[in-house]
This record gives structure tokens, sequence and C-alpha cells, in this order.
């Protein structure tokens, strides 16, 4: 018995059975990486879905808000570069010296929180280290904490000094006054783009903290939004449990702009173009995206007014920026490779990284996407896939059992009809063969050396399709056509609803980065179950042979 | 609805584009644009006889620095602008450094025995600078037909004042 006169007769058992069989075979299909290719496809997928929809509410909420519903702190990136060191008389490598006068004069804006994504390691004067400890102590004596990066626990140590005492008189230390963050990177193998995050750093051998046991170093965007929390030591906890060492969380990238960054940008920060637009234009692959999506304010503006005199009179806009914000300080020096490659952006300082975690923490009250290796429960996810496969699949029987026989005899709905074909044929044994195949070949190079061309052409031949069949096609024909192409539009939507409340469940409820999605869709609307119903046939002989069997009273 | 609609468009187009479901496809490799911010003015620090006339930090403390460009620079403290001008009257500028830091005839404010004292550009309004070029010039027509501007005025002149009537009879 063959597949296509199956289906008319897929009942009810049938169809469970059928679909079953090909969901399993799709879940391979979506999972199938001997060479790690299906995370180079997941990657490439979610990449396309931030640069076609990222600037959409659902994918992406804005305005922020906390869980209380308040307005939640803003990050604001403020990048240091050559002009700013010059203004103070100063060069690359940053010197300590100068986070100290930036400490102090940003101490008048009052952020909520201040980041500095600089390596402290060498040896500074002791004035000058006296001098950060000092700007930072008063800072978080008025409640405003210091965060400093480093790449273990040990590093803090480096910036004691003995001789140090804040107004008071009394002793500082480092770690009174700041809070050492992580600042480790993660990237994708294969592509290396920062995509996800880490939770921590792990101690290194040896490594201990404050003399109460080994604990691993918090990532700074993980410490920073835990401390705007009301437990800050839970949500820690809760974001940490249970991860592997090298956990991170998925990055959710915004192809929108921030509309403060048209003060400097050469790029355009004004809204992004419709997803349809996006998608046309961007012809499946996702496009640099060159204004920053976090807003940037340059130490250099903050340092002379000269630099940018249009912060208002009163400094309005710089406090309307600042004021309640967490600051993430980061270097913009090309030499110093402090870049990071973004799924929207080949090259962007390496501080947008803990903005924009910080940010996702934010936008995601806290439980950021996660993908399937770095859960508890991994197959969990699988099984999620499977079911929404299996619903998928059901509607794909379902459908080939109500087109029937005859239209699958002829390759299905959309396939060109016995009319269509015969007229086709005729027309081209009309032509000389030398003429048909020159044409042939004409096309065939313009199509490959023009890509605009394909689409086009895919387009004209569509149209030509339709056409030719009006044409030629009898009446009965036509009318079957109709029907099929209606049923065949009927489960697409069908699908499509059952793939758009997958996604939206996933995505909300099960934190799942939009990896799958691509998947989910080839296998509802470009008929990618087709290509594997052999092994609903080999189902169906089985089935035979299991009735065989019995009718004789065999096993 | 959205994410329906999204999700259609997305459909429509793999129908028509999709060469096969699997497919991987090469990141785009265009380089970044180059980050860089404007190139700076040059106001301020060449003007002369110029003055700090107020602070601009919401009533908030000034950051004084201390040093000089060939020492580096550091926090000195942070005092409040009646701690400089007790009666509000404009500071003489000793010196400055490059737009960014406005030296003050003050060595005290900070304590005893440190050298003059800088503060930052940004914080205050001077008699000329960014400041300044940014308040609003204000200009009006005259019933006499003329047009009156504040100094900074460059033509041409759009009157915030309506066009005026036609003079009336006196009483």
């Amino acid at each position: 018995m063959s597949a296509t006169a199956a289906h008319e007769h897929a009942g009810g058992r049938g169809l469970f059975i059928e679909s079953l069989l090909l969901a399993s075979v799709a879940l391979v299909v979506l999972n199938f990486h001997p060479f790690g290719s299906a995370h180079l496809r997941r990657h490439f997928s979610q990449d396309l879905i931030y640069a076609w929809f990222g600037d959409a509410e659902w994918l992406h909420p804005r305005p922020l808000k906390t869980a209380a519903g308040g307005a939640a702190p803003r990050a604001v990136v403020m990048l240091v570069d050559d002009a700013a060191l010059a203004l103070r008389g100063a060069h690359w490598p940053v010197p300590v010296a100068f986070h100290a006068q930036l400490l102090n004069e940003l101490e008048v804006l009052r952020p909520r929180a201040v980041m500095l994504d600089f390596l402290l390691l060498d040896r500074a004067p002791s004035a000058d280290v006296c001098a950060l400890l000092v700007a930072a102590g008063q800072l978080r004596t008025e409640g405003i904490p210091v965060y400093l990066a480093v790449t273990r626990q040990h590093d803090l140590s480096l910036l004691d000094d003995s001789n140090c005492a804040d107004g008071a008189g009394k002793p500082l230390r480092a770690g009174q006054v700041l809070t050492a963050v992580s600042v480790r990177r993660q990237v994708d193998e294969g592509d290396f783009v920062s995509r996800r995050y880490p939770f921590e750093q792990p101690l290194e051998a040896g490594e201990q903290t404050g003399g109460q046991g080994a604990a691993a170093l918090t990532s700074a965007a993980v410490r920073i939004y835990c401390d705007t929390v009301a437990a800050p030591g839970q949500c820690a906890a809760d974001l940490t449990r249970g991860h592997s060492p090298d956990a991170g969380f998925d990055l959710a990238w915004s192809p929108r702009g921030d509309p403060f960054n048209r003060r400097w940008s050469q790029a355009d920060c004004g809204p992004t173009l419709p997803s349809l637009r996006a998608m046309v234009d961007r012809a499946m692959l996702p496009r640099e995206t060159g204004c920053p999506p976090i807003a940037t304010l340059f130490a250099s503006a903050l340092l002379s007014p000269a630099a940018d005199s249009a912060l208002g009179i009163g400094n309005d806009e710089l406090f309307d920026l600042v004021e309640g914000s967490i600051v993430f300080v980061g270097g913009n020096f090309r030499a110093s490779g402090d870049l990071i490659t973004t799924p929207m952006h080949t090259l962007l300082p390496g501080v947008y990284y803990h903005a924009v975690a910080f940010e996702n923490l934010l936008i995601f009250d806290g439980e950021p996407k996660l993908r399937e290796e770095f859960r508890r429960f991994p197959v969990g996810v699988d099984l999620y896939d499977w079911l929404v496969l299996w619903v998928l699949a059901a509607i794909f029987v379902w459908r080939e059992s109500w087109v029937g026989a005859e239209a699958m005899h002829h390759g299905g709905p959309l396939a060109p009809s016995e009319s269509a074909r015969a007229f086709v044929a005729r027309l081209i044994a009309r032509t000389p063969v030398a003429l048909s195949l020159t044409l042939l070949v004409i096309a065939s190079l313009l199509l490959a050396a023009y890509p605009f061309l394909q689409l086009a052409t895919l387009v004209a031949a569509i149209v030509t399709a339709v056409l030719i069949e009006i044409r030629v096609a009898s009446r009965g024909e036509l009318k079957m056509r109709l029907r099929n192409v209606a049923l065949y539009l009927g489960a697409l939507s069908l699908s499509l609803t059952v793939v758009a409340f997958a996604v939206w469940f996933g995505y909300r409820w099960m934190r799942l980065p939009p990896g799958d999605w691509v998947g989910y869709l080839s296998f509802s609307t470009v008929g990618f179950f087709v290509a594997h119903t052999a092994i609903v046939d080999f189902g169906r002989r089985v089935g035979s042979i299991r009735l065989a069997n019995r009718s004789t009273g065999g096993p | 609805m959205k994410i329906l609609f999204h999700l259609g468009v997305l459909a429509v187009v793999m129908i028509l584009v999709l060469p096969a479901p699997g497919a991987v496809m090469a990141p785009d490799d265009a380089p970044a644009p180059a980050m860089a911010a404007a190139a700076p003015a040059t106001p301020g620090c060449g003007v002369a006889n110029l003055r700090i006339v107020g602070p601009r930090t919401k009533d908030r403390p000034l950051p004084l620095m201390s040093g000089d460009g060939e020492h580096g620079f550091k926090p000195a403290c942070r005092v409040s602008w009646t701690v400089l001008s007790p009666n509000h009257e404009p500071l003489s500028v000793e010196a400055c450094y490059r737009d960014s830091l406005l030296q003050i005839a003050n060595d005290t404010a900070c304590g005893a025995s440190r050298a003059k004292l800088w503060v930052s550009a940004r914080w205050v309004i001077t008699s000329a600078g960014p400041a300044t070029q940014d308040a609003k010039v204000v200009c009006q027509q005259l019933e006499t037909g003329a047009y009156a501007g504040t100094r900074a005025l460059k033509p041409p002149c759009v009157p915030g004042n309506p066009t005026p009537a036609a003079p009336t009879a006196a009483h």
C-alpha cells in the first residue's frame, strides 16, 4: 500500500499514529547536528527573528517597568575615549586618577549605580588609588554602589593601601567601597558572536572568598540587577541555582537604536523598518545596525561642555539621562581590543555586553531566556518541541487525507495539473532545441549573477502558472484545485495559529529563546513533512503485517 | 493578533524564498561603522576676563579638583556654590585647561595648604561659554516696525511677540 493511497482512509487512530511518527522524525530532524550544524542554524534563526521583530513589544518589551509597575532604572553607557582622556591630560591606558575624577563628576548626576568596566590590575601611585577609593566611598555613602570589573576576587586587594583613609580618618579598603564583578564573556562557537551572558564566573582552584569558603564571582549584569531588587541574595541564588558553571542566558538584541544616540551617531537612530519591509529589504540576512540600543554618553561630553554644548543650560538633558540610571563606564579604544560582535553589530565596545545583559534581566523581570543545554531538565524542552510538532503533523496528515489520493497523484495541491503540464510541454516542444537550451542557459546565468532577479522570477513564475491553469484546466480540475488550495490555506492558517501559540507560550512561560521558531515554521509552511512521509508508509506496512498476523492467529 | 500577523508574514516569505529548512547561511560580514564622538568645539578658554557666574548642578555641591596639567588632576572636595561665592558674585577664572577645567582664585575651599582649585566647565555658567551660547536669544518687532534683539541675535529675527497692531489714539 502506498502512502498516498492510504490517506483516503486515515481515520482517528491512523491520524494519531501517523502524526506521532511524523512528529518524532521531525524532532530528530530539528535537532540533528552530528557536526554541530543545528547550533549554527538555531543561532542564525534567532538572529533573523531579532533583526525582523526585535522592535516588537511582545518580543522585546519596552518601556522598562519593575515588577511593581514603577519605572525601572535605565542602563546608560558612558564611553571613555582618547578625547576624554586628553581633556584631563591623560592617555591610554586609562589612569586610576582619571577614574577617580570621573566618579567625582558623576556624583553630581546621582546615578543609581556605576560600573567601571576596566581592569585595574597595574600598580598605580598610592595617592591615585586612594583618590579612587575616596571617590567610590563618597558615592557609597550616598547610596550609589560602584562595581569594578575584576578577573578574580583577589584583584580588589591590589587596590588596598594601608595609608588610605576617608574624610573621618578611618582606613579605607577596596572591598568596603567597591563591589567586584566578573566581566568574563561568552561567545557562540562557530561564529564567535556574543549571544549569551554568563551568570557567574567559577572560582579558580584554591581561590577563597573572605574565608567563607569557595563562591563563584557573579557576573556584572547579574549582580547589578540583583542589587536593584528587594532581595538581592535570593535573586542571585535563584538566577544561578542549578546551572552548570559555564551556563549563560540568551541576550535579546533589539535593532532599535536609542534615540539619545542621535546626537552623536553617524548611523540612523530613528524608528526601525516595519517587519515586512525588514524581511524583504534584509533578504534573509540580518544587516548591521549602526546605532547602539543603549543610550550612550561620551565621557568627553560630561567633562567638557565644548564637546557637547546642547545638553541644556542647566544640564537638564544630562540629569534626565543619568539621574537614577545604572551607568556602565567602558572604553572605546580600538587598540585595546575590548570589542564584541553581536547579532546586529560587527564591532561594539565591550561595555555594551553588560548593559544589554542588565537590560535583558530588567525587561524579562529576572527571568531571561535560557537555552536547552543550560537547563536543569533539558528533555522538557524537547518534549515541548515534540508536542508542538505532533500537533503540526496531525494538521498535515488531516489535510492530506482531505485532499485525497487523486490530488496527491498529481504532486499535491500546489503542483501543476496534467493539462497545464501538457500545455507547457507542447509549448517547449514547438521551440527549436537550440533556442530553448540557449534561453535556459542565459536565464540560469542571469539568475545566478543577479540575485535580485530571483525573487522577481519566482513571483512571475507563480503568476504565470496560475494564468496557465486558468487558461487550460477543465472546470472540474479548477474546482478541485480551488478546493485543495482552500484546504491548504486553511491548514496553513491553523498551523500558524499553533506555531503562534507555541512561540508565545514557549517565549513567555518557558523562557525559550527563539532559536526553534524558524524550525517550527519550516514544518508548517514549507511542507517539510512531505519529505518525511516515508516513515508513515513504513508504519502502515508494519500495521498491515500485524493485522495479517492477527487474522491468521500469528504473534 | 500581532504575533500571528508577524508569523503569517514570515511564513509567506519562507514559502517564497526559503530554499530548504536547515540551510545554514553565512552571517553578514560588513564592517562596523566606527564609533566616534563629535569633534570638540573651542569656546571658553580663549575669552578674556572669563568669569564664572553661577552653578548648573541643580543646587548640588560642585566637585572641585586639585593638581595641574603636568602632574595630573585629582578630586579635592565638593562644596556648594555659596561656599565659593557667599554673595553670589561672579568668580574670576585664573586659568583654563582644555575647555574642561577652570581654575578659580580659591585655595581654601577644600581646607588649607592646597593650591588653587579647579572646577569642571560642565558644572558652571561662565560669562562666555557654551551655556551662554545655549541661552535663549530674544527678539521682537517694535511698534515702529524695527526689530530689537539681545546681543547674541543672529538674523533673521522671528519675533515671539505678535505683530503690533496699528497705534490707537491716545486718550
